[in-house]
């Protein structure tokens, strides 16, 4: 357990800072005159201990609130002895006693004892008095009830509560648990009746009452929190587990978490490889090729990949692949042909979707896993049952040649590029359509695991990444890779898919921190242009690309040993032991 | 800059591309749908009838014409080049479906009255209307 040994640190640096301090402040030592000025503190909330004392190399922490949250932390994690100590040494109380005795009639339930030391404390705001009273008398009034004691009850209804003028839905609520409170009594009725806890009373005091006075629960662990998150954010390599953050260094991988190295190259299509996708558990991968067929891999435990089945019957070139959400059947399209659906056990071939006069140019599989949606020629887009029987057509301009199709994770939008600069997302139950609008030729899209966020490739060499939740907004931009004559597709990846990847056809994967929008590497390999790639959902690690020059490269870390990534989230320590296996 | 005039030259371009592959990569190409302007060699759709700046220009294989839009080209280099009406900067611009070249693109124009070129294409004779 970490936590002893740091908190003891902290009160000695603090102990001997404070020392240090009061030899540099002009004379006056500041426990003095906190001890002076005690006795005002019964009428006073503690805003002014301390007074101008700072701590810290950037002087914007006050020595006194600085003392008073490690207090707090050190009784929250129960160790009331030293808790007492610091208060003591310091000169430095938690709190003012007036709110010690606050806290002390609470919790021994002296309700009008405890409403009058209210009215001491000081507090300038009337309302905030009024409403902390009127928790206070509430939960009189629900453990009178559960005492039966109705009639005090209603006494204390009728007089202390309703006096507050505060609430009065909340008075008619109480009122009317009076009349049946084993009627409403149900399952849920239960904890309605019975007086919440005097500590979570308690909680929900201090929530009220302003934080000078009372100091909030957690108030340190919340501040520490706070700066590891800001570390984890800045850091452009992030790529590994949280509960490997430390305190003790500031975060920062390095560029050794992210995929860089290849670690094997699929060698078993015949032409060009086009299309590339991990199943979503991550267990597979289906790469669709040029040469009219397309290749189910497996992964086994090592992370290595091998040939499990391939897929033959289309007669043109297979564009896309699209996993089903159990992970046990892939569609497979063939371009202005037919969609295939493929079992990925056996490898055979469960159904071919056609239509007469109209080449199927997409497919997509619907979340529930019953339907499968399809992209035509003619510009419309179809829905079909698994068995082949078609139950949908929208017609009309909702797709192009080229386009991709998705639907979002509730099955109720569709998306496709429906113009050269306008992608539709149409909600096929209320038929509402919006559309992202561009200033340049879409090319490709490629939608977030949440089904928050969609990535498009424009004709310029740029992707976007748009906010497809509620009013569409343009929230980044991605450079550095080339386009000009092919569909060169990019993908969400990564931990908490905090990466952008790309193909690119100047045969390198680029890889973008999303956030930031910086470029952090460009892996260099293939010797084709690099048409697709495909993030592992289950494996932050592994990034797959397909290529023109036939194959296909499964990308990992540089170091093997990539199951301890904690030897590298310090940034200083970067032992690697590279000898093993 | 390839020149396709020699039409044995074309020839031997037509069987490599047979040998080798025409398209590399899933090509991404716009479909136009009115008077279609495409590349004589592959039909890739290139520019549409009522996009016609001008029908005046001239490169040196004769007629070409002026193009508000094309579609479906890739840039060459930029250069500066001489031409009857004064210096250009230009682009070369080819088919994205076979890369022969199809024309070219005025980037900057330096005299004034022909500065409407600027963002404008021109078609050479090598395409031919669907």
């Amino acid at each position: 357990m970490g936590g002893v040994e740091d908190e003891e640190p902290a009160l000695k640096r603090t102990k001997l800072l404070s020392k240090g301090l009061n030899s540099l402040s002009n004379g006056s030592s500041s426990v003095e005159r906190v001890v002076g000025s005690s006795s005002e503190l019964m009428a006073r909330p503690l805003s002014s201990e301390g007074d101008n004392e700072v701590v810290g190399s950037k002087g914007i922490i006050k020595k006194g609130e600085f003392v008073r949250i490690i207090t707090k932390a050190l009784y929250s994690l129960g160790y009331k002895k030293t808790g007492e100590n610091l208060e003591e040494e310091s000169g430095i109380p938690l709190n003012s006693s007036v709110v010690n005795v606050f806290m002390q009639q609470v919790l021994d339930g002296d309700w009008e004892e405890s409403v009058s030391t209210l009215n001491k404390i000081g507090l300038e705001d009337e309302r905030i008095v009024r409403a902390a009273s009127f928790l206070i008398l509430e939960q009189k009034f629900f453990e009178l009830l559960d005492g039966d004691k109705v009639m005090d009850a209603l006494k204390t209804l009728r007089t202390e509560i309703t006096e507050l003028c505060v609430d009065s839905a909340r008075i008619r609520e109480l009122s009317s648990c009076l009349l049946s409170p084993s009627d409403q009594c149900g399952s849920s009725g239960r904890d309605f009746i019975r007086a919440k806890t005097r500590l979570k009373l308690l909680e929900e005091l201090q929530k009220l009452i302003p934080p000078t006075v009372m100091i909030p629960e957690n108030r340190l662990e919340h501040l520490v929190e706070q700066a590891l998150i800001l570390q984890r954010d800045a850091c452009s390599f992030h790529n590994s587990l949280d509960k490997e953050m430390s305190l003790y260094s500031d975060h920062h991988c390095g560029k050794t978490q992210i995929p860089s190295r290849t670690l094997q190259i699929l060698d078993a299509h015949d032409d060009e490889v086009w299309f590339v996708q991990f199943s979503h558990d991550g267990k597979y991968l289906a790469t669709a090729s040029n040469d009219r067929t397309a290749i189910i891999w497996e992964v086994d435990t090592n992370d290595g990949l091998s040939m499990k089945h391939k897929l033959s019957g289309h007669q043109k070139s297979v564009s896309s692949v699209s996993w089903s959400p159990n992970g046990q059947e892939l569609l497979t399209c063939g371009v202005e042909e037919a969609v295939r659906r493929w079992d990925v056990s056996t490898g055979k071939c469960l159904q071919v979707y056609e239509k007469n006069g109209s080449g199927l140019i997409s497919c997509a599989w619907f979340p529930c896993g019953k339907y499968i949606l399809s992209g035509l020629s003619d510009k419309s887009i179809c829905m079909w049952e698994l068995d082949g029987k078609e139950v949908e057509s929208w017609k009309g301009q909702k797709t192009l040649k080229i386009s991709d199709l998705e639907i979002t994770g509730d099955g109720e939008h569709i998306l496709s590029i429906c113009k050269e600069n306008a992608i539709l997302l149409f909600n096929k139950e209320t038929k509402v359509e919006r559309f992202i609008e561009e200033d340049q030729t879409i090319t490709s899209f490629s939608l977030s695991k949440d089904s928050r966020f969609l990535l498009v490739n424009l004709l310029n060499q740029e992707i976007h990444l748009w906010n497809i939740e509620g009013d569409l907004k343009l929230v980044g931009k991605y450079k550095s890779h080339r386009r000009s004559r092919f569909v060169i597709r990019s993908c969400f990846g990564g931990l908490k898919q905090s990466f952008i990847a790309s193909g690119s056809e100047d045969s390198q994967v680029y890889i973008w921190h999303r956030s930031s929008g910086d470029l952090v590497d460009a892996l260099p390999g293939h010797s084709g242009a690099v048409n697709c790639v495909s993030w592992n959902p289950a494996n932050p690690h592994m990034l797959a690309s397909a290529s023109d020059d036939r194959t296909v490269r499964i990308w990992g870390l540089k170091c093997l040993d990539a199951k301890y990534p904690n030897a590298y989230s310090n940034g200083n320590s970067h032992h690697c032991n590279c000898g093993g296996t | 800059m390839i020149s396709l005039v020699s039409p044995r030259f074309l020839q031997q371009l037509h069987r490599t591309n047979r040998h080798t592959h025409r398209f590399m990569g899933r090509l991404f190409v716009i479909n136009l749908e009115g008077k279609i302007y495409s590349c004589r060699y592959c039909r890739t759709h290139l520019a549409l009838y009522e996009d016609i700046v001008s029908k005046t220009f001239h490169s040196r294989h004769g007629k070409a014409y002026l193009f508000n839009k094309v579609v479906n080209v890739s840039l060459g280099e930029t250069e500066e080049r001489p031409m009857m009406t004064g210096l250009h900067t230009v682009a070369d611009i080819f088919c994205v479906g076979c890369g022969s070249i199809v024309g070219w693109k005025y980037e900057i124009a330096h005299e004034k009255d022909q500065k409407y070129k600027e963002g404008k294409s021109v078609l050479e004779r090598s395409v031919e209307m669907l």
